[in-house]
């Protein structure tokens, strides 16, 4: 009985994950055609110019909220260790997970991303750059920063990021999560090629 | 009503009855002759104190407990407006006690205190304030003359002092004197003390209820708990104009904890065992609406536009349309429109009740405005005597004119009928916001004419409003078609500048699809922002300073008096000049309300392309002021609710959705947006007790307005102000 | 599930849904009121109580989170003796006018003081975001200065 709400739990929510991907586009990945670090690095940035990610890497103080990016409500700020203020820290609404009755996303170390790391108003390539920059990125070798972009909690919530106030599910990338992180390894095991502008 | 056994065998005998019938009365009057009375009365009911209606015994008020407490049943509810501690002064002063002697609590319709009105209209201590003090100087000379058989000393003789008789060197305390007595003698009611001898009127008195609000004690109505009591979330609908077509419960009922789903004609309850349990079984039931037609926000603007609906005119001087027909397109001619938005109540205690209906009997909690008809709702639903249903008004956390609606009451009580338990029910925010009872959206048409002199030679205010009072509960149905404009609605919509020599006032009254009704001062936000914004373009026009301007349009009759001293003290006090300084510029503005004159200047700068208020002076005349801290408090509290609406807040309607449902999305004022200085001035210039709660709402609006104006050459003409 | 934590000094142990907000746990199975619910939504600051001495909004806290921690409402803010200098300060000042947002100030202002013991109005404008209908701002702003005047004078 367990098991089999077990199973349906993950046939459920597979299906409602990732239930715009045509299954062509999982094959032609999964054949032998050879990796094209420009299509991946494409579909790297569809994710990571996505409001789900840009929201948190404001060029500002001020984090972004909704899928119209609004300035976060009530003015919420940065703060000097980007988890906001000393008594509105963002852990004083947003926790480890989602509150699906509140409508208050979490995650684990839910927080903006350091001002060096704004990428509001840059370009794919402007981001990319600093990214790979160990200078502004944290001091992230490329390995490091495949992992962080691959395997943090924060950054995947991005494909988990739960329903609204409103009771309504909010947008995920235009990218699903394992086509995501393929493309990010992709890309870095070409070298993480910056193309022209 | 029921006898009253717990006031100390005081027998009932209605005495010091104030005029009940109040507008019924006054309503009947003007029906045999309604043209030429109407506007009369419409005139007077701008500023008309309708005296308290409802029973003034000595012993439905107090009760004088063994342990020497008073304790003061109040028909009147606090939720916020410092009532409960005005009361308590009022009784103090008269009782010769200590005010803090008093215990004012809400009175139970059981016990019989019941407010024929509401509380709101700012009108609590206006009308009590002469009728409480007799009361208690009654309960006083009673109490003496008790006090004399027992102590075997002349009335005359005895001395009292903070609740102590004394007399032929003995003394007693009220309680030792109450505690066996069963017959009274009722004296004719006492001469009052005189205002100088007052010790409590008057005094900066804290809060009667300050130390619980700050521990944290339960009292709002949703604090009450019973034992074995369930919990109930009540389906409410989610679009405008549309009916329940469907409700199928079948997935709710199998949700966690739900008790019994009870579909009513008119409403579908879940019960279960813990509130969160309920909500989500409300939450999964699957419903259909029968859509009458689409709404927009553009089809309620389209609605709600002057020429539109039924015309009242509520004052006429001269013949200000000619005039200004006449005058159009000349020199000296304005004509501006102006709007208001759809307004939230938004206050933070959402609305609910808990109920108990066992054994043929019902009781329920809540926060109303109104326990009287929240009494008659739950009685003629449950179809009992009304004898046999007890409402016990809470604290109310906000009213604003909210709690005027308390359906609430009769869903809790009809669910807890059903189960035989108590049952606790209430919005959460969402159904707060798509189940208010909103303020009106409005449209103002101002004209004006300055002459070559700079004096207004004419003006005209016609305005259009959805219900305010209309299709109340408190209003009486009946009175619409006769009385025509609708008296909440044209509050504040009058011209205050009597000297001008042509001026019309015309309400609009159209029919929304969504409730609109009774918001903290009614119409005078939306109706001062449209004249006062006006006035300030007509001395611009006329090239006069503003305060001066409008002081020059003041008749000098006694309204006009008390109106021009609050404007030349307010000017005076906040230094007041119509020339920016620096990157700042001040907004004048006054308005009067049920009699009470006030009148603000703001100091407003822009800011990263935002208005920002750094300072507000405000003067208010409200007569007497018994609390004169808590009078201070409600001029600051209305402040910066003013700022809020009308600087942030509106209502939006889209495919029949009322919309945000949250705050965030519906902005407020916050901390941030509250002036850093905010000074308050009261002048005493009638010897009653005015209303206070409401009038310092009507400047603040176009008092930032006209500051902006004068700041950046901009006239807003819309609520929420935003600059271009 | 079973959730066990410190509540204003005092153990407790509740059996209830993991995801239950912790709003809900304190106020109707702990029967601590004075907590308020006034949206649900983390939006109003109503629900504002201490979890290991940070402002936390408890409508959108669910309860499992407490498991171990130590959580403080306004009932247990003061020692019991003596009000807490924010308390002793609203009263001074004659704060709460309807008084249901009150509670969630108050513990918003205390989590404040403890890190930043003097705020410049600035620092209360950004830090203090609950939702006042009453407009009770301009004297809570004044009633904060006044603790942290208190405080100073207490240590």
């Amino acid at each position: 009985m367990v098991i089999m709400l077990f199973v349906m739990g993950v046939t459920i929510s597979f299906a409602f994950n990732e239930p715009e991907e045509p299954l062509t586009t999982i094959n032609q990945t999964a054949n032998e055609k050879p990796p094209n670090p420009s299509e991946a690095f494409d579909k790297m940035m569809d994710v990571l110019t996505h409001k789900r990610c840009l929201n948190c890497h404001p060029s500002d103080n001020r984090p972004r909220q909704g899928e119209d990016s609004h300035i976060h409500n009530f003015a919420v700020q940065r703060g000097t260790d980007n988890h906001g203020l000393p008594a509105l820290r963002c852990e004083s609404c947003h926790q480890h997970e989602n509150n699906n009755f509140s409508g208050v996303p979490g995650a684990p170390e839910w927080s903006l991303a350091p001002i060096e790391m704004a990428w509001q108003g840059l370009s794919r390539t402007e981001i990319a750059r600093s990214m790979l920059d160990p200078t502004i990125n944290g001091g992230r070798s490329l390995e490091e920063t495949v992992k962080h972009l691959t395997e943090h909690e924060l950054v995947l919530w991005a494909w988990e990021p739960g329903l609204d106030a409103e009771g309504t599910p909010r947008e995920k990338p235009p990218v699903p999560k394992d086509e995501y992180i393929k493309a990010v390894k992709e890309w870095a095991a070409a070298g993480a090629p910056i193309p022209e502008e | 009503m029921t006898e009253q056994k717990k006031k100390k065998g005081v027998k009932r005998r209605k005495f010091l009855k104030y005029a009940g019938a109040g507008i019924g009365l006054m309503i009947g009057g003007v029906y045999l002759t309604r043209h030429s009375w109407r506007r009369t009365l419409l005139e007077m009911g701008e500023s008309a104190i309708l005296p308290y209606n409802g029973d003034l015994s000595p012993n439905v008020w107090f009760q004088i407990t063994p342990e020497n407490e008073i304790v003061l049943h109040s028909s009147k509810v606090e939720m916020g407006q410092g009532t409960f501690t005005g009361l308590a002064q009022l009784a103090a002063e008269e009782l010769e006690v200590e005010v803090d002697k008093i215990k004012v609590v809400h009175a139970a319709t059981a016990t019989g205190n019941i407010d024929g009105m509401s509380t709101g209209g700012s009108l609590s201590i206006a009308t009590l304030y002469q009728p409480v003090r007799e009361m208690a100087a009654t309960m006083r000379e009673m109490v003496k003359g008790k006090a004399a058989e027992k102590l075997g000393v002349p009335v005359q003789e005895l001395q009292v002092e903070n609740g102590v008789v004394t007399g032929g060197g003995q003394s007693l305390t009220y309680g030792e004197i109450v505690k066996d007595v069963t017959e009274w003698e009722f004296p004719a009611t006492p001469a009052l003390k005189s205002t100088k001898n007052f010790r409590h009127i008057g005094k900066p008195v804290p809060r009667v209820d300050l130390y619980d609000k700050v521990v944290g004690k339960p009292m709002f109505g949703i604090d009450v708990d019973l034992p074995d009591m369930l919990h109930a979330s009540v389906l409410r609908p989610e679009l405008v104009d549309a009916k329940l077509k469907s409700c199928d419960t079948s997935a709710a009922e199998n949700m966690p904890g739900v008790i019994k789903i009870v579909q009513e004609e008119d409403f579908v309850g879940v019960i279960a065992e813990t509130h969160m349990q309920a909500e989500q079984a409300r939450k999964s039931l699957k419903v259909e609406w029968t859509v009458n037609r689409k709404w927009n926000l553009e089809d309620v603007r389209a609605i709600t536009q002057v020429g539109n609906g039924k015309a009242t005119v509520i004052q006429k001087e001269g013949n200000a349309k000619s005039v200004l027909d006449d005058s159009k397109g000349k020199d000296g001619y304005l004509e501006l429109t102006f709007n208001s938005p759809i307004g939230a109540h938004a206050q933070l205690e959402p609305n609910g009740s808990t109920a108990l209906v066992k054994d043929g009997k019902a009781t329920v909690w809540l926060s109303t405005q109104v326990p009287l008809v929240t009494l008659n709702e739950v009685s003629a639903r449950l179809g009992m005597d009304k004898a046999d249903v007890n409402i016990i008004p809470q604290y109310l956390g906000g009213g604003f004119g909210r709690r005027l609606h308390t359906p609430n009451a009769m869903q809790a009580a009809v669910l807890s009928k059903a189960v035989g338990r108590p049952v606790k029910s209430f919005f959460d925010r969402k159904q707060e916001f798509q189940n208010d009872t909103f303020r009106p959206p409005t449209h103002h048409v101002m004209r004006g004419k300055v002459d070559a002199n700079g004096n207004i030679e004419a003006i005209e205010h016609s305005f259009c409003s959805g219900d305010v009072a209309f299709n109340s509960a408190i209003f009486p149905a009946a009175a619409k078609p006769i009385i025509g404009a609708d008296i909440g609605a044209i509050r504040g919509g009058t011209i205050q500048y009597r000297t001008i020599p042509n001026i019309r006032t015309t309400s609009w009254h159209v029919d929304l699809p969504f409730a609109t009704s009774w918001w903290r001062s009614l119409g005078l936000l939306a109706n001062a922002f449209a004249i006062e914004s006006f006035i300030d373009e007509l001395a611009l026009k006329a090239g006069q300073n503003p305060v001066d301007f409008r002081l020059a349009h003041i008749q000098d009759d006694e309204a006009g008096t008390r109106l021009k001293n609050v404007i030349k003290a307010c000017a005076e006090k906040a230094g007041y000049t119509d020339q920016p300084v620096g990157n700042r510029a001040m907004g004048f503005a006054a308005s009067v309300d049920a009699g009470s004159p006030c009148a603000q200047v703001v100091e407003v700068s822009i800011e990263d392309g935002e208005i920002k208020v750094h300072k507000a002076t405000a003067v208010l005349d409200c007569g007497i002021a018994v609390n004169p801290d808590q009078v201070k408090a409600q001029v600051e509290g209305c402040i910066c609710m003013g700022i809020s609406a009308s600087m942030f807040e509106k209502m939006d309607l889209k495919n029949n959705k009322l919309q945000p449902t949250i705050y965030g999305p519906y902005q407020m004022a916050l901390m941030r947006n509250t002036p850093k200085e905010i000074d308050v001035a009261l002048i005493e210039g009638a010897d009653f007790a005015g209303p206070v709660g409401e009038p310092p709402l009507g400047p603040i609006g176009a008092a930032i307005g006209n500051a902006v104006r004068r700041l950046t050459g901009q006239r807003l003409t819309e609520l929420p102000l935003q600059l271009a | 599930m079973k959730i066990s934590f410190n509540i204003n000094g005092q153990p407790a142990s509740v059996e209830v849904d993991g995801n239950t907000p912790l709003l809900w746990i304190v106020r109707d199975v702990l029967n601590l009121k004075g907590t308020k619910f006034g949206c649900g939504k983390a939006a109003c600051g109503a629900c504002t109580l201490h979890v290991d001495g940070e402002a936390v909004r408890s409508c959108s806290y669910a309860v499992k989170f407490a498991e171990g921690k130590n959580i403080t409402t306004l009932e247990g803010l003061s020692d019991g003796e003596k009000l807490h200098p924010v308390q002793q300060a609203w009263i001074e000042e004659i704060v709460p006018q309807c008084g249901y947002c009150q509670p969630g100030f108050m513990m918003a202002t205390a989590a404040l003081l403890e890190k930043n013991p003097n705020p410049t109005d600035e620092d209360i404008d950004n830090n203090i975001v609950n939702i006042c209908r009453c407009g009770t701002y301009y004297r809570m702003r004044k009633a904060i200065h006044r603790a942290a005047e208190i405080n100073a004078a207490n240590s």
